[in-house]
C-alpha cells in the first residue's frame, strides 16, 4: 500500500479511537442495508449473428450496500458503506465503497475536512449511491469517463463556504491517490509503486427561487495522470445544475443535467493500442471529447414517479468512438422509501469506426431498505 | 471630536444592551411564539411551512445559511425533525446553541418497543405536543430561558413579554375549554397521530386513523373497517392535516355522516391560523361546528 493509504488509514483509526476517549459513553451507529435485484432482458446478445432477439428475463442479484453511520464526537462523524456486488451472491466479496471521517465543527474559516475513501463531490450524480437514482442504469457519460463506482478514491478533502450573501456557495477541493481513473478511463498502473495524485474541485451554488422551487449550479474540475508510463495527464471539465419543484410532498418536478468535457494527451488508448500518425510512426495526441445527460422525473400520488433521460457521449480516447442512449423509467414506491420497484426501457446506440449498433433493454429493479432512512439532500 | 466619540460610544452601548437575538426553529409555531417573548429584541426565522409536513423536510442548503447566522435553533424535538442534524451539521455554525423545548414535556404514546412493524413510531413519544395549548406555557418557559441565555439584558424584557402573551392564552385556554365541553367524550377520526394531545386536553376520544399505522397509506380493508367504525360510532369528524391528500379521507366521508376537517397543526397551515391563538381558534371553532 502506497505511504499517502497509509497515513490516511493511520489517520482515519486516530480519529476513531480519540472519537471513543472522548465520549466514553457509546452510541449504536445508524445501520442500514439496501439490497437491489434485477429482472433485464435486452436484445444484444444475438447482435453478432444479425439479430433482435430479446434474451429469456434473467432475474440476478446487482448490489448490497451497508452503510454506517454515526457522529464520533461533537466535531466530528464517519461514514462506512461496503458493497457486495453481484451477480454471484454466495461468492461476492463485501467490499470497502467508502470508508471516511468528516471534521464538521471546530475547524478555522468553519473549514469541514474529510478523510478516508468516499466518492468525491465532483458534479451532481457522483455524490448520490445508484440506489437513489430514479433510473436504473447509469448515463454513459458517467459510465464512460468514471466507471461504475464513478468518482471514488482515497484522498483528504476541504471545503468552505463562501461569503456571497445569502446564497449558499461552497468550494469543495480534493486531494485524491488518483487511482480511481485507472481501469476504466486512464491505463492501469501495474508497476504500483508510484503515487500519481490527482486533485478535483467543485464550486456549488444553490438558489431558492420561490418557496417551491430551487435550483443548484456546480462547476467541477478534475485532473490527474491517466498514463502512468508516458506520464500523460487528462483534465475534466463539468458543469452541472438540478432544478427542482415542489408544490407538496406528493408532487415534485426534477430536471438534473451535466455536461462534462474531457482533454488528455495520450500515446496510446485505454486498451493500450499505440496511437500512430498517417505514416504509422507513433504520435503523441492531444483529445478533446464530451459527453452529457439530461434527466426529468415527475414524482405524483407519492409513491410514483415516471422520468426520462437521455445520455451523449464521446469515449475518453477518441471522438469517433460515442454513443447515445435515451431511457423512460416509471418508479413505485409504496411505502415510502422501504420499498422500491423501478421499470426501465433504454435504447442504447455505440458508434464506432468500423460499425454501429443499438441495443433495447427493459429492465425491473426491486430494492428494500432496512434500518434509518436519512432525510434526502437537495 | 470628542462629542462624536461619546455619541458613536453611546450608541454602541445601547446596540449592546439591545442587540437582537438571531432564532431559527423548525416550526412556525415556535417562530410565533419566540417573536411574542422576544418582541423586537429578536430576529425570527423557521424551516417548515405550516402547510408542509415536518417529518419530512428535504435537507436544502438555503436551510444551513438561515442556521449558519443563527445564535438559537428551536426544535420541538422527539425525533419529529429527523432531518434536523444534517442542516445543523451543514450550517457550520460552530455557537449555534441548539434547544430540544421536548425534554420539560409530559410525553404521550411512549412505546415500548419500536420497530419498523409499527410504522413511523417516534421512540421518544407522541411529539405533536404543540396542539396542547397548555404544554405552550412549558415551551413559552424555555424559550424565555434560551433567549436570556443570549442575551442576559434583555432577560426582564423576555419575561414581561412572556407573561403578557401566557396571560392571554390562559383566558383563550378558557374560552376554548368552555366551547368544546359540552364535546366532552366525542368520537374523532383523524389522519394521522397529530392529534393525541388536543383530543387528551380537551376529552375526546380518538376512535381510529386513517393510516392503519403512523405512516402507513391507507388500504382498502382498513378503510372498509373504519367505515365500519364510523358508522357504528356516528363520528362526525375526520381530522387531516394541510400537507396530507384528503381523497382516503373523502371516500370514508362519503361512505358515512363523517365530515372531513382540515385543521391545522402548525401556524400557515390554513389562511386563518396567521398565528399560535388564531390557529387553535380555527381548529377549535371548526371541529366544535362539525362535531356539535
Amino acid at each position: 500500500m502506497p505511504f499517502f493509504s497509509h497515513c490516511i488509514v493511520i489517520a482515519i483509526l486516530l480519529l476513531l479511537i480519540l472519537g471513543q476517549s472522548i465520549a466514553q459513553t457509546t452510541v449504536s451507529p445508524d445501520i442500514s442495508v439496501i439490497p437491489r435485484f434485477l429482472l433485464e432482458s435486452n436484445d444484444g446478445e444475438k447482435l453478432a449473428a444479425g439479430k433482435h432477439e430479446f434474451s429469456a428475463p434473467d432475474f440476478s442479484f446487482q448490489e448490497l450496500e451497508v452503510a454506517i453511520s454515526s457522529y464520533l464526537n461533537p466535531f466530528a462523524r464517519a461514514d462506512v458503506i461496503l458493497t457486495l456486488p453481484g451477480p454471484d451472491v454466495e461468492a461476492g466479496k463485501l467490499g470497502l465503497e467508502e470508508l471516511y471521517a468528516t471534521v464538521v465543527r471546530g475547524l478555522p474559516l468553519d473549514l469541514n475536512l474529510r478523510l478516508g475513501k468516499y466518492r468525491a463531490d465532483f458534479g451532481k450524480l457522483n455524490l448520490v449511491h445508484p440506489h437513489a437514482w430514479p433510473f436504473i442504469t447509469q448515463p454513459l457519460s458517467q459510465e464512460k469517463f468514471f466507471g461504475e463506482e464513478g468518482l471514488n478514491d482515497l484522498g483528504i478533502s476541504a471545503s468552505v463556504l463562501l461569503p456571497t450573501g445569502d446564497v449558499y456557495t461552497k468550494l469543495t477541493v480534493d486531494l485524491l491517490r488518483g487511482t480511481a481513473i485507472g481501469g476504466v478511463t486512464g491505463i492501469e498502473d501495474t508497476m504500483g509503486n508510484k503515487p500519481l495524485y490527482s486533485n478535483s474541485a467543485r464550486l456549488m451554488s444553490f438558489f431558492t427561487l420561490t418557496d417551491e422551487s430551487d435550483l443548484e449550479v456546480g462547476l467541477s474540475g478534475y485532473t490527474g495522470i491517466h498514463d502512468p508510463y508516458n506520464h500523460d495527464r487528462f483534465w475534466y471539465a463539468n458543469l452541472d445544475f438540478k432544478y427542482k419543484y415542489r408544490p407538496s410532498s406528493y408532487t415534485s418536478f426534477v430536471l438534473q443535467g451535466e455536461y462534462l468535457l474531457n482533454t488528455r494527451t495520450a500515446s496510446q488508448d485505454h486498451d493500450l493500442r499505440q496511437f500512430v500518425d498517417a505514416n504509422g510512426n507513433p504520435e503523441r495526441r492531444s483529445v478533446t471529447t464530451s459527453g452529457f445527460y439530461i434527466y426529468t422525473d415527475y414524482q405524483f400520488f407519492k409513491t410514483y414517479s415516471i422520468g426520462a433521460r437521455y445520455d451523449w457521449s464521446q469515449s475518453p480516447y477518441s471522438k469517433d468512438d460515442k454513443g447515445q442512449a435515451f431511457a423512460v423509467f416509471l418508479g413505485y414506491y409504496p411505502v415510502e422509501e422501504t420499498l422500491g420497484l423501478r421499470l426501465q426501457y433504454q435504447i442504447t446506440k455505440t458508434e464506432l469506426p468500423e460499425a454501429a449498433q443499438s441495443v433495447n433493454a427493459i429492465a425491473l429493479q426491486m430494492l428494500f431498505s432496512l434500518g434509518p432512512h436519512k432525510a434526502h439532500p437537495f | 471630536m470628542r462629542s462624536y466619540i461619546t455619541v458613536l460610544l453611546v450608541f454602541a452601548c445601547l446596540a449592546h444592551a439591545h442587540a437582537t437575538v438571531r432564532v431559527v426553529t423548525t416550526l412556525s409555531d415556535l417562530a410565533d411564539l419566540t417573536q411574542r417573548v422576544g418582541g423586537d429584541r429578536v430576529k425570527v426565522d423557521y424551516i417548515v411551512r405550516g402547510n408542509q409536513n415536518p417529518h419530512f423536510v428535504e435537507v436544502k442548503p438555503s436551510y444551513m445559511m438561515k442556521l449558519k447566522s443563527a445564535d438559537v435553533f428551536l426544535m420541538i424535538g422527539m425525533e419529529l425533525e429527523m432531518w434536523a442534524p444534517q442542516i445543523i451539521d451543514g450550517s457550520r455554525n460552530n455557537s449555534l446553541d441548539v434547544v430540544d423545548l421536548s425534554k420539560p414535556i409530559q410525553k404521550l404514546e411512549v412505546p415500548s418497543k419500536v420497530d419498523a412493524s409499527q410504522g413511523d413510531v417516534h421512540r421518544f413519544g407522541n411529539p405533536h405536543y404543540w396542539l396542547d395549548p397548555r404544554n405552550i406555557r412549558t415551551v413559552v418557559g424555555e424559550i424565555v430561558e434560551v433567549l436570556g441565555r443570549s442575551s442576559p439584558a434583555d432577560e426582564q424584557y423576555f419575561r414581561a413579554n412572556a407573561e403578557t402573551y401566557l396571560k392571554k392564552l390562559d383566558a383563550k385556554i378558557g374560552e376554548w375549554e368552555s366551547t368544546m365541553k359540552p364535546l366532552r367524550g366525542s368520537k374523532i377520526v383523524t389522519f394521522h397521530k397529530s392529534w393525541s394531545y388536543f383530543a387528551n386536553w380537551l376529552g375526546l376520544d380518538v376512535a381510529g386513523e386513517v393510516e392503519p399505522k403512523p405512516g402507513i397509506p391507507p388500504s382498502p380493508s382498513h378503510t372498509a373497517e373504519l367505515i365500519q367504525l364510523i358508522r357504528a360510532g356516528n363520528i362526525k369528524a375526520i381530522i387531516v392535516e394541510p400537507f396530507y391528500d384528503t381523497s382516503a379521507s373523502e371516500q370514508i366521508a362519503r361512505s358515512t355522516n363523517a365530515k372531513v376537517l382540515q385543521l391545522a397543526t402548525s401556524v400557515g397551515g390554513v389562511s386563518a391560523a396567521k398565528d399560535y391563538v388564531s390557529m387553535m381558534d380555527y381548529n377549535i371553532s371548526t371541529l366544535a361546528r362539525a362535531v356539535q
